[in-house]
């Protein structure tokens, strides 16, 4: 019986490797919901799901459904979604509008901000019952970044300014690139599942090294992979073919991977013709930032620092193929992904709808890219059941990690797996953290 | 009508004197060619500027502002075909088994003189693959135009009924 004392969880991490029951062992994953989900800071939203008071939008953190709504003093509110008196889901639909919340069950009625406001038949309440103890339960930590609207399900823990610190910088670099230095997050979604642990998603958001393999069926006869950007003619070279021989391009392998504590971490960005970028949309779109902030400024902007960006636990955030993803764990071996495409807000509307259809082919359910991942998760969690060895290798570029001054992280090559080992680390740090 | 100037309210119930089965013959032979993994003539089906589109919210009005779960031109169809040529696409390892069944065909306009007809339809697929069975079904919108003795399919539009779930990646075209 695994009772979850952090002497137990402890034995399942060693260096370089981690036992396989982090992935297979249902007792390992109730104790993931309670001291990571139920931890760490978590993705409830971007302030521009919901511009107007009442507006919400509904989804699930781990597995806790929550409301993230506006309230009418224009507050963003983060309200687990569950009535206070008998239990129902109060808000059903995905989004909508409301001037309050209204439970099915018996009629109980909430406010925009979780206060109850009416009960049905208000002469049958018991003589202790008092309305104030009876909202819908708020999120008890919020703080947000750039729109970027993240809550803790616990009291106490990783601050808000440890856990985003030192990831304003990704943030920014997204961000910056919209005219108005704002996005939206209002162009739908994407949502796929896979029947495999949610681990094996964000590990793979910092792998580089799969890349020419998993995705070989992305690559040309040349070696590169598909156009993934508006204005680009060719896309990265992955593949170098000598003689007969395939072997991992150059200048793929020249991508650095950079931690920088609590799992966080990033990639740096896919090599391109930046020179040579150039479409009508994409014209446009840099005239419309340089009118903005300068041309200097919208150069620099435009010189691409990182590829994938990861929020430990379970947020990341793309800079070739824009978009924000969070990562559900629903089970050991099941696990929903959504994806949400990235508007800047400012740029001409034709750039916005380049990105947002080259995202249907690279991050979505039908995907030239994500389909193949998604294949390798389900097949490792298969592959996991076999009892020919408890551990699962993450050795590669052991004992090679530097600083970096520049970005104060630790840093190695791209083509290794310290990004992975850096979050089991901080797996372990939640895993085992008092209560 | 939505941006790509699909009716969005019901049809009237067809257009009287107009021979259907041409229209269901081929419908069902596009479907029959996914079926048979002949993607390479089944993109042929479409002009040179045709769409495919299966929207990813139940009556998104357009394909340029939001998400969807297909929404190909020729271009990025031959870039899906190819890699479903491609063998190392791990997705497709071992390949989809999938079947089409088309029904309650209705011709929403036509023009004989110009040759072009809208024609809406149920649609259901199935597809195997590695011990799971699932389906997909909705009612489509095919955009047609003569050409000889059949039709290219100037805008295909599939409505599925699930458009808005979390799918199950899905790596040939429905």
């Amino acid at each position: 019986m695994f009772d979850g004392t952090p002497d137990e969880i402890s034995k399942l991490i060693e260096p370089g490797r981690v036992h396989r029951k982090v992935y297979t062992d249902s007792d390992v994953f109730e104790l993931e919901m309670e001291r990571i989900f139920g931890r760490a800071w978590m993705f409830a939203g971007h302030t521009s799901q919901i511009p107007n008071a009442g507006d919400y939008v509904t989804s699930d953190i781990g597995r806790q459904p929550i409301i993230f709504i506006r309230h009418k003093d224009g507050t963003p509110q983060v309200l687990l979604n569950r009535c206070a008196h008998r239990g129902p889901k109060v808000c059903n639909e995905p989004c909508g509008n409301a001037k309050a919340l209204t439970c099915l069950y018996h009629g109980w009625t909430y406010d925009t901000d979780g206060t109850l406001l009416d009960v049905s038949m208000p002469e049958g309440a018991a003589s202790h019952f008092d309305k104030k103890d009876f909202g819908l339960a708020k999120a008890p930590r919020m703080g947000e970044y750039r729109g970027f609207v993240f809550v803790s399900l616990a009291d106490t823990g990783v601050s808000f300014d440890e856990f985003i610190g030192p990831m304003k910088a990704n943030i920014d670099d997204l961000v910056d690139r919209a005219p108005d230095g704002e996005i939206s997050l209002d162009a739908g979604m994407h949502r796929y599942y896979f029947r495999g642990n949610w681990k094996l998603q964000v590990e793979n958001v910092l792998d580089s090294y799969h890349v020419p393999y998993s995705h070989a069926s992305t690559v040309n006869k040349k070696g590169e992979q598909f156009s993934r950007r508006e204005g680009d003619k060719e896309g990265a070279k992955v593949i170098e073919t000598k003689g007969k021989k395939e072997k991992t391009a150059d200048a793929w392998k020249g991508r650095r991977s950079y931690v920088v504590g609590l799992g966080h971490g990033w990639t740096s960005n896919t090599e391109l013709k930046e020179g040579e970028r150039s479409s009508p949309a994409y014209d446009a779109y840099k005239e419309a930032l340089a009118a903005k902030v300068g041309k200097e400024r919208m150069e620099e902007i435009l010189r691409p620092e990182f590829h994938n960006s990861l929020l430990y636990p379970n947020c990341s955030i793309m800079g070739l193929n824009i978009h924000v993803r969070v990562i559900r764990p629903i089970s050991a071996d099941l696990t929903e992904v959504t994806v949400y495409p990235v508007k800047l807000k400012g740029a001409p509307e034709e750039m916005n709808s380049a990105n947002i259809r080259l995202l249907n082919v690279t991050h979505s359910a039908t995907s030239f890219v994500q389909t193949d991942d998604l294949e390798s998760f389900s097949r490792t969690q298969v592959g996991l059941q076999s009892l020919q060895s408890d551990w699962i290798d993450f050795s590669r570029g052991m004992g090679e990690e530097v600083p970096d001054e520049h970005y104060n992280a630790t840093s190695e090559s791209a083509m290794h797996e310290m990004a992975i080992r850096a979050q089991y680390q901080a797996w372990l740090q939640y895993m085992c953290e008092a209560a | 009508m939505d941006a790509l100037g699909l009716p969005t309210s019901p049809a009237p119930g067809g257009i009287a004197g107009i021979d259907r089965e041409q229209f269901e013959l081929f419908l069902i032979h596009e479907g029959r060619l996914l079926d048979d993994r002949e993607f390479e003539a089944w993109m042929e089906l479409f002009t040179e500027d045709g769409l495919y589109w299966v929207p990813s919210t139940p009556g998104q009005p357009d394909p340029y502002n939001q998400a969807s779960l297909f929404f190909d031109d020729r271009q990025l169809m031959k870039t899906r075909v190819e890699r479903l040529r491609h063998p190392r696409i791990h997705i497709q390892t071992p390949p989809s088994r999938c079947n089409h069944m088309i029904s309650n065909v209705i011709v929403e306009e036509a023009d004989d003189k110009t040759g072009e007809y809208l024609i809406s339809s149920s649609m259901m697929m199935g597809e195997y693959r590695l011990d799971v069975q699932r389906f997909f079904m909705g009612r489509q919108f095919h955009r047609l135009v003569r050409e000889g003795d059949s039709f290219r399919i100037a805008l295909k539009r599939v409505n599925l009924i699930n458009c808005d779930t979390a799918f199950e990646a899905m790596a040939v075209p429905i």
